[in-house]
């Protein structure tokens, strides 16, 4: 049975061709869905338990999360700690020194970070939903963990306690004439909380948190410019029939 | 230059119906687009929080004791008046201009504070503390007698050093001062026995 | 006084109104005349005709989202980009307004590539409109300026390295170079002071001086009338039209006819433009950039870093000219003196040909390729104001040129995306190859015009425009 499952999560983590040290894995596509409420909540829920303690967001205001779906009184209860207040921005408990300290570098801001990360490889959310899920442990670095799309990473792996300890599994083939190694999949070591599609449910909620986040305004932003286009084109038939009627004249 | 009457009526009206049809749909785009530029103007997000109501715990606060705590940059005094001030109140009122706070209730008086000690609590005041003639804000003037700039009657209350409008221990104005108003009680309630929120009320 | 026109007393209380205003500030209603109701267009003018208007739109479009804008942008290091965050989440509709600026300032760049090859195609640039493409030309320059100290405000790593490398761009002028680089800077390294003065320039200076040029573009333009795609002066052609004994005959008044065709060009490009700003905002990592979501960290440079892409053609350019490249490019300034010394009689001509060339290759061998290509890429731009003076070809419109113009000029466009697509790549040897031989297309597209104008059998140009009723 083990074996299945083993084997089953190997295969639903293959992933292509061989890749450079440098650069990381290629990205998997993040389940995103910004008008999912339910996703977003327990995104939000996530984040504040497990990334505020080092991570700040400090454009998000608290009570902005409103927006999805959660009243000022269930803010103040579940995601404030004690001395913030709802109209408060998120921002870390940690001091930026010493956690320069102790990670080598101040553990960047999160609220744009959905944003900043996007690149060849996919959307940012493609690449924060990749990472999150590429933790391994790495006795050669000084907080035991690396990550293999974010090859050197100074972050620990902070939901370890949900995936538990996986090690990533590499074949090597002769390319070209010399030897390559290629990512094959992962071996849990010593398991988490969550099973594997719990703990990729779980990431794919936060991820998805973390693209709101980027820009809380993105929902309506879409629902608005559908009406505006409507106007538009309705708008631009009437200029159409005004220039024909002036422009008949014309010989 | 030879157009018929009945073509040039056709082309007139023709660009008669497009020209209003465009106006109209032009004119809705027009607000449509001035909405979110004027409503810009509007507070923004951090400017809301930072006006957010203050919760403020009077356990404390002793009988004669006053309290200053600061809602939307101005200062809120809370004061716990000793059954000497409160009765003083009756003793002013002859004195007063407006002793029933009947000047601008909805901007100055809310509706739990239109009584003689201006307060939901009796021995609790609170009202902001700034002078309704030209924005200074008063001094403390709990000792009753004679002092300068005081009348020899003095029972308590605030004097203001900017033009010497006085005010009595309910904040309201004496008459013939430059200061034509009560001092503002500010939208407020009790969330509990000792815990005073300023800036929401339960009409909120 | 005495010249007051008087109305008789039963006159409408608008009219009366009107004629109170025309009293006092004729001005104003003979220039409603002269550039709107009695200014006589050709009426043929197709899409190509329509970049203009879009421009000054796009131009009142940045001055209404940016005077916003600043209500509630801090100019100042340490707040700048909490503060654009700040518009996006916390100021009401403030995400609207920082999209339809961000896209505006791209769509303003599209527009006007778009209103320069008009320019070209038609020979918009030609005698007698050459000052109202040197204006054009002008405007564009300080587009340019506008756009490269407007990207610093939001102070991301973009802003932050882009305006660092563009600065040092002036250090490598020999002699002067540093010490220029420090002043623009107003400090060693881009930094506040760097940001407090782009604020300024982008804010008020240089939206002025764009105002200013724009007003002189038009004036210009208006006192010697369009030109058209046919290349045909209707101002040569029969007078007489349905408005006016005098005007030309192939003319329509500007208003109402180029007002209303206008009206439905803007509800178009508003569609683009509106398609952008509310589904694709950041067009692709375009329009707005992703590394420029991380705030500027002086400390640490994006491994990959471009301009924006309206820069890009320019940035191939500059990064074309290696060291490689240096000897080509005095092959070519050699081939050039040749080609003046044998077209040339005259002795003195000669002599001084000669000793410029010996010169221009000294210095192009003693100064390294990082200046010459700072040169090449202003040079790109420069030369466009010469253009007037570099078209030789009988014949203004492409339409009546031999039809192999017609694919020297697709080239020229080709090669421009080109160009601009490897601007935004990070660089590789092909590339390398590939930008060389495209910035000397570029520059031999327009070095060599007055001898490839010339060339092949033009068509016969009609005499009067080429108009088909609709």
């Amino acid at each position: 049975m083990k074996q299945l499952i083993y084997g089953f999560i190997l295969s639903l983590s293959m992933l292509g061709a061989a890749q450079a040290a440098t650069e990381g894995i290629p990205w998997d596509k993040a389940p995103v869905n910004t008008s999912e409420l339910g996703s977003l909540q327990n995104g939000a829920k996530l984040f504040v338990n497990y990334c505020l303690n080092c991570h700040s967001a400090a454009y998000m205001r608290y009570n902005r999360l409103q927006d999805i779906g959660l009243t000022n009184e269930q803010i103040k209860a579940n995601l404030l700690f004690t001395t913030d207040k709802v109209g408060d921005t998120m921002k870390a408990a940690i001091d930026p020194k010493e956690a320069k300290g102790w990670f080598g570098a101040n553990p960047p801001d999160l609220s744009v970070i959905a944003r900043s990360r996007a690149g060849h490889g996919g959307t940012g959310a493609d690449y924060l939903y990749t990472f999150l899920r590429s933790f391994h442990p790495d006795d050669t670095k000084a907080t035991g963990w690396n990550n293999l799309a974010f090859p050197n990473v100074g972050m620990p792996h902070a939901l370890w306690e949900l995936q538990g300890k996986r090690q990533p599994v590499y074949e090597t083939r002769q390319e070209h004439g010399h030897e390559v190694k290629l990512f094959k999949g992962w071996e849990q070591v010593s398991p988490g909380s969550m099973t594997s599609s719990q703990y990729d449910q779980a990431v794919g909620d936060l991820v998805n948190y973390l693209q709101w986040m980027g820009e809380p305004a993105q929902n309506t932003r879409f629902r608005i410019g559908v009406w505006v286009m409507v106007f538009l084109l309705i708008f631009a038939g009437i200029a159409w029939r005004l220039n024909a009627s002036f422009w008949k004249d014309v010989k | 230059m030879s157009d018929t009457l009945s073509e040039k009526n056709e082309i007139d009206s023709s660009k008669r119906t497009w020209l209003i049809a465009t106006g109209c749909a032009g004119t809705v785009g027009g607000v449509a687009v001035a909405i979110p530029f004027v409503s810009n103007f509007q507070p923004s997000e951090k400017a809301k929080a930072a006006g957010a109501a203050v919760e403020v715990d009077i356990a404390g606060l002793k009988p004669g004791e006053k309290l200053t705590v600061e809602w939307r940059g101005k200062p809120v005094w809370i004061i716990r008046r000793t059954s000497d001030q409160l009765d003083s109140l009756k003793k002013t009122e002859a004195l007063l201009a407006d002793p029933d706070s009947k000047r601008n209730p909805s901007d100055l008086t809310p509706e739990y504070a239109r009584n003689q000690h201006r307060s939901i609590k009796p021995e609790v005041l609170v009202a902001v503390g700034i002078c309704s003639h030209l924005g200074c804000s008063p001094i403390d003037k709990f000792q009753s007698g004679a002092q300068p700039s005081l009348p020899d009657d003095w029972l308590g209350g605030f004097l203001c050093p900017c033009h010497g409008s006085t005010f009595d221990m309910a904040g309201r104005v004496f008459r013939n001062k430059p200061a034509p108003d009560n001092l503002e009680v500010p939208p407020h309630m009790y969330l509990s026995d000792s815990k005073l929120l300023i800036g929401e009320d339960k009409k909120a | 006084m005495a010249e007051f026109k008087e109305l008789p007393a039963d006159a409408p209380a608008g009219a009366k109104l009107m004629n109170w205003f025309e009293n006092r500030f004729p001005t104003m209603f003979d220039a409603y005349r002269v550039h709107m109701a009695e200014y006589y267009a050709p009426k043929n003018f197709n899409f190509w005709y329509i970049f203009g208007s879009l421009a000054m739109l796009v131009l009142v479009i940045q001055i209404v989202t940016g005077i916003f804008l600043v209500m509630h942008y801090k100019p100042d290091a340490a707040l700048a980009f909490a503060s654009v965050e700040y518009i996006m989440r916390d100021v009401p509709w403030g995400w609207l307004i920082r999209y339809m600026h961000s896209t505006g300032a791209s769509a303003f760049f599209v527009v006007v590539y778009l209103h320069m090859f008009r320019g070209l195609i038609y020979g918009s640039y030609r005698k007698p409109r050459e000052l109202v493409w040197i204006f054009g030309c002008a405007i564009f320059l300080v587009l340019m300026a506008e756009a490269f100290m407007g990207y610093l405000l939001p102070w991301g790593q973009m802003s932050y390295w882009g305006a660092q490398v563009i600065v040092n761009l002036f250090s490598a002028i020999p002699f002067i170079g540093p010490d220029l680089a420090l002043l623009i800077r107003g400090d060693y390294v881009v930094g506040d002071a760097t940001l407090n003065r782009f604020f300024s320039f982008h804010v008020i200076a240089v939206p002025l001086v764009l105002l200013g040029l724009v007003t002189a573009h038009l004036l210009a333009l208006h006192d010697v009338g369009s030109n058209n795609p046919d290349g045909v002066e209707i101002k040569s052609g029969p007078k007489g039209n349905r408005w006016s004994a005098s005007a030309p005959a192939d003319g329509v008044p500007f208003h109402p006819y180029y007002t209303v065709h206008d009206i439905f060009a803007v509800s178009v490009f508003l569609l683009v433009f509106s398609a952008i700003v509310f589904f694709a905002p950041e067009f692709g990592g375009y329009f707005l950039e992703y590394n420029n979501f991380i705030p500027a960290d002086p400390l640490k440079t994006p491994s990959h870093i471009a301009p924006v892409w309206y820069f890009t053609p320019f940035y191939s350019m500059l990064r074309a000219i290696t060291s490689e490249m240096m000897y080509v490019l005095i092959g070519c300034t050699v081939l050039g003196a040749l080609l003046g010394v044998t077209k040339c009689k005259s002795s003195l001509f000669r002599a001084a040909v000669l000793a410029a060339t010996a010169l221009a290759v000294a210095l192009m061998l003693s100064i390294d390729a990082k200046f010459w290509g700072v040169l090449v890429m202003g040079g790109a731009v420069v030369i466009l104001f010469f253009l007037p003076w570099l078209d030789n070809s009988p014949v203004r419109s492409i339409r009546y040129r031999p039809s192999w113009h017609k694919y020297v000029y697709g080239l020229f466009v080709i090669n421009f995306v080109v160009l601009a697509y490897l601007g935004v790549q990070p660089p590789s040897p092909v590339g390398e190859r590939v930008s060389q031989v495209g910035t000397l297309f570029y520059f031999g597209f327009f070095l060599l015009m007055p001898w490839w104008s010339r060339m092949g059998q033009p068509l016969a140009v009609p005499s009067r425009v080429n108009f088909a009723a609709h």
